[in-house]
């Protein structure tokens, strides 16, 4: 089944001119990176155009590719440059933490209610607001490593680390949330 | 192993990467240590949590932008391959007569064709665009590895030109290698969408005898009746013979036969 052919041989078929073939990648990744971008920005309409703008990029800059690296942690490090080009051009709108969580409210609205949510005696709601609290690069390599199911050795790759230090802030990462989470439980019982 | 050294695996431990000899000191360790016992538990649990976070979903703008994109892409690749040589009709004194006499042959042209249904050609390049769209929607989909995507894909090609011989041949792959039931039965479905060529009908004669799941043996078998296919009668023989086929693939295989006959 040619559903089999990896991320990487994929890309080297696009590197060598197929271009139609970007669109089995798109396919595998568009939501993930959507996902990615969501989680990093809470903005879904700017998520939605820098999907487009990072398989933009990756047809722009296909023949750099190398097909010895994982394409996942390739794609990743334009999906950071494309964000961070984007935070650029939006400097000026400078968003403070009320209208994050105003943002975000909106895209968990659609959510079921906290009730429902409880599991192990997490609250899911307040769970994702510590998740919006956490500085962006703690959120960032959660997100990679959790909700991207990215391999500790490609997040190195992406973020330009060695795997022992992604190990670390990760750690450090879920610690952090934690204590935001319980800091957010004791504001919501008081 | 300390502490410090625990903390830097749990994150392993976590996300199930721990393995071998570093497990086993990380096991020892937390035999020996409630308090790292006890915070690989409760982080642990948040962690676990993430996973029930609602998944966003991007809207259907994404993919249409990016077929757009990719068609746009493909078009100018393939005009920057095509030769572009500067020769005496691209000069401007003898485009401007060109374009003069163009005018006088289009208004004859015109005059001559009118009431005729010709499409312009702007028409036949958007619907050549559309179909090439479609086409590569449906390749793109037959090769995912979520099961569900691959029945999209299926769903795709029905809407491709039913001369097109690529998703023709991605739905006989289908047909012969996806893993999954429903996949295959839905790809030999949509074959009948290429009924006209030879091709098809050939193929599925080929897919009968590969096949061992009797819901897809029967559905080829259907579909050979209602492409009154003779050739496939050997293949029918041979499998209404065989013992080991399913007794209601077997009958089926019979009547195919008397109503080729």
């Amino acid at each position: 089944m040619a559903g089999n052919t990896g991320d990487n041989a994929v890309m080297a078929q696009v590197s060598a001119g197929q271009v139609a073939q970007l669109a089995v990648l798109f396919e595998r990744h568009h939501r993930a990176l959507f996902r990615y971008f969501v989680s990093m920005n809470r903005d879904r309409e700017a998520a939605e155009d820098l999907v487009q703008d990072v398989f933009f990029r990756i047809l722009r800059y296909r023949a750099s590719y190398n097909p010895a690296r994982s394409f996942t942690a390739w794609m990743y490090q334009i999906a950071r440059n494309a964000g961070l080009d984007q935070a650029r051009k939006r400097k000026a709108e400078v968003v403070d933490i009320d209208t994050f969580a105003d943002r975000r409210a909106e895209l968990v609205s659609a959510a079921p209610g906290p009730e429902e949510n409880l599991s192990r005696g997490q609250d899911l709601v307040l769970l994702q607001r510590a998740l919006e609290r956490l500085p962006e690069d703690k959120r960032e390599i959660l997100v990679l490593s959790r909700f991207q199911g990215m391999k500790h050795e490609e997040i190195a790759e992406v973020l330009g680390c060695e795997v022992g230090t992604v190990k670390v802030r990760v750690y450090r990462a879920i610690r952090a949330l934690e204590q935001i989470y319980f800091a957010l439980e004791k504001e919501k019982a008081s | 192993m300390t502490c410090e050294e625990a903390k830097s695996r749990m994150a392993d431990y976590w996300g199930r990467s721990l393995a071998g000899e570093a497990e086993a000191a990380f096991s020892a360790h937390l035999a020996s240590c409630e308090s790292c016992r006890s915070e690989v538990s409760r982080v642990g649990a948040l962690w676990q949590s993430l996973d029930l976070l609602p998944l966003e979903e991007p809207s259907g703008k994404v993919r249409d932008r990016f077929y757009e994109m990719l068609g746009a892409y493909r078009q100018g690749l393939a005009s920057a391959d095509a030769p572009v040589r500067r020769r005496w009709w691209t000069q401007p004194a003898w485009q401007r007569a060109a374009a003069a006499a163009l005018l006088v042959a289009g208004l004859g042209l015109g005059y001559g064709l009118r009431g005729t249904s010709q499409p312009p050609a702007e028409v036949s390049q958007l619907r050549e665009e559309v179909a090439s769209m479609r086409q590569l929607v449906a390749l793109s989909l037959l090769q995912q590895q979520s099961a569900s995507e691959r029945l999209k894909g299926v769903s795709w090609a029905y809407r491709a030109e039913p001369s097109d011989r690529e998703v023709l041949e991605a739905l006989v792959s289908a047909v012969n290698h996806d893993t999954n039931v429903n996949v295959r039965l839905a790809a030999v479905d949509a074959l009948r969408r290429f009924a006209s060529s030879p091709e098809t009908r050939r193929a599925v004669v080929d897919a009968l005898p590969g096949q061992t799941t009797p819901l897809v043996q029967v559905a080829l078998i259907d579909l050979l009746v209602d492409f009154k296919e003779r050739d496939a009668a050997d293949v029918l023989r041979k499998l209404a013979a065989d013992g080991q086929v399913n007794d209601g693939v077997r009958q089926q295989a019979q009547w195919a036969l008397e109503r080729l006959q």
